[in-house]
């Protein structure tokens, strides 16, 4: 904890984990998934399926999938906002005692209605959340570091290929974390930076054909 | 004495003792250094990141008495513009200032029930106290913006202690721990308005804590609402009647760290069906079963 985390966030109520932590797991989904997007389904478990409503728990998330902070007062009518800028979203509501007492998958569709990409986020208290799974790999990564995100084919020195760029712009890694899938060849990296990577570096790592996609976002906060 | 990098706090006593090792002269600044020190920011980022958190914390005021405060689960029905009537026609049974404190107290914890904007101080169910309590006094006896914030970091050194030896989480201790937590920080805050004597402040946090231990967190149907709302304005009272006894030279017998493990301990043996989960208490009244 901290003295600012005690007198804070400034929030949307009524819940710091149902409706602010809520708001930033969408919000966070919004930043990896990095491209635009119109159609989403969201589910909820457990804690948030059952009280999610009461709370605004599925207002929130939308909020934060369309870009609101967690004090933005928009959030209560984000379901019209959403509706009017052509956004198509559902939710569906689920127990499951293998997930986390509040813990919601955003699902993203494209044009032709194939899915395209899924997050997973839990909200931990107080304002806080995480991102959890990305397209069914684990993670781990709550937004408080700069952000560097690629997916990219499971062959040797690709690892090594990022850093040396990311160390040519004098970028710091803080903490890397790798999960691959095995069936179809590619591999994830979570990467946690001490400053931020810009566009211009993001694209230069992506020049390398063993590269599928980064995404890079900026460390949430005050 | 320098002052080392990262300043670790067990308790008040603690934190007391450190601030007269350092040479630190009062209780705010010892929280403002503390807070600097261990989350790695300049002192001026602190203070200006208070300074949101109080400038939000009034607005969140302005808006909750306009705010019609009605919630689609029809259990909060506009209670701080009832009160409003109250005071406009003279009704008060003491003061009309003992009056704006449940006035402004339920105009915050209404707003966030209804999804309004407001700091979770410490946490959102309790958002309503220091605002009603704390800013209402402060702002009745003209106080500076400068000393509110510096009494707001007393509030959350108070709370950093709880958060630290207990927790401020209802699902972990009972709303002793979101209410009782919040009243405790908003009596240490409106004594050092006041007072900077660590002595007055520890009595008045431990008054108040100790006045509502054993508060069971019971929401029914999950919601923030009934019994929250109502919650935080007993929070509020308890808060300037604790802050007025201290003020008065009344000492407290049981140290606030004690009062906090105590808070802890109840809070453990409290059964899971109170614990946030709406399976006791009120939440299980038969009144409760059509929300």
């Amino acid at each position: 904890m901290s003295i600012l985390d005690v007198i804070g966030p400034i929030m949307i109520g009524p819940s710091s984990s149902h409706t602010a932590g809520a708001d930033k797991i969408g919000f966070l989904a919004r930043l990896v998934y990095g491209m635009e997007f119109k159609k989403v389904h969201i589910t909820l478990y457990n804690s948030f399926a059952k009280t999610g409503k009461g709370h605004g728990t599925d207002k929130a998330i939308i909020g934060g999938l369309l870009g609101m902070k967690m004090d933005d007062e928009r959030i209560p009518f984000a379901f019209s906002i959403a509706k009017e800028q052509g956004y198509d979203f559902s939710f569906s509501y689920q127990q499951n005692p293998d997930k986390y007492p509040n813990e919601a998958k955003v699902e993203f569709f494209d044009e032709k209605n194939e899915l395209t990409f899924s997050i997973s986020g839990s909200s931990i208290g107080g304002g806080n959340a995480k991102i959890i799974e990305i397209n069914g790999n684990k993670v781990d990564f709550s937004g408080k570091h700069d952000m560097l995100i690629v997916q990219y084919r499971d062959v040797p020195g690709l690892i090594g290929y990022i850093g040396d760029i990311l160390g040519n712009h004098k970028i710091n890694i803080a903490y890397v974390q790798i999960s691959r899938d095995a069936v179809i060849g590619e591999a994830m990296a979570i990467l946690k930076l001490d400053e931020f990577c810009p566009l211009k570096v993001t694209e230069e790592i992506c020049t390398n054909p063993g590269i599928l996609k980064a995404i890079s976002f900026p460390r949430l906060g005050g | 004495m320098t002052i080392p990098n990262r300043i670790r706090i067990h308790g008040f006593t603690d934190s007391v003792k450190l601030m007269n090792l350092y040479e630190i002269k009062n209780l705010s600044d010892f929280f403002l250094i503390y807070e600097s020190k261990n989350q790695v920011i300049s002192e001026e980022k602190a203070v200006s990141q208070m300074k949101e958190s109080l400038h939000a914390m009034i607005e969140s005021i302005e808006k909750g008495k306009q705010h019609p405060n009605r919630t689609p689960s029809g259990l909060i029905q506009g209670g701080a513009d009832k009160i409003k009537h109250l005071l406009n026609k003279g009704g008060s049974l003491l003061s009309p200032s003992f009056t704006e404190v449940i006035y402004n107290t339920l105009a915050v914890a209404e707003l966030n029930a209804c999804m309004g904007r407001i700091v979770a101080a410490p946490t959102a169910g309790s958002a309503g106290v220091l605002p009603g309590a704390f800013l209402t006094i402060a702002f009745q006896h003209n106080l500076s913006e400068e000393k509110m914030i510096e009494s707001l970091f007393v509030a959350g050194g108070i709370g950093e202690i709880i958060a630290l030896n207990a927790s401020l989480a209802g699902a972990l201790h009972g709303c002793q721990a979101e209410n009782g937590s919040a009243s405790a920080m908003t009596a240490a805050a409106i004594v050092y308005l006041f007072s900077h004597d660590p002595e007055i402040i520890e009595s008045a946090a431990s008054f108040a804590l100790k006045n509502l231990l054993g508060l069971v967190c019971d929401p029914i149907a999950g919601l923030v609402e009934v019994p929250c709302v109502k919650r935080n304005v007993v929070a509020s009272i308890n808060a300037i009647a604790c802050a007025e006894m201290a003020l008065a030279g009344i000492k407290t017998v049981v140290p606030f760290d004690e009062v906090v493990k105590a808070m802890e301990e109840i809070g453990s043996v409290m059964p899971w069906s109170l614990r946030e989960t709406s399976q006791g208490g009120l939440a299980i009244s038969e009144s409760a079963k059509k929300y």
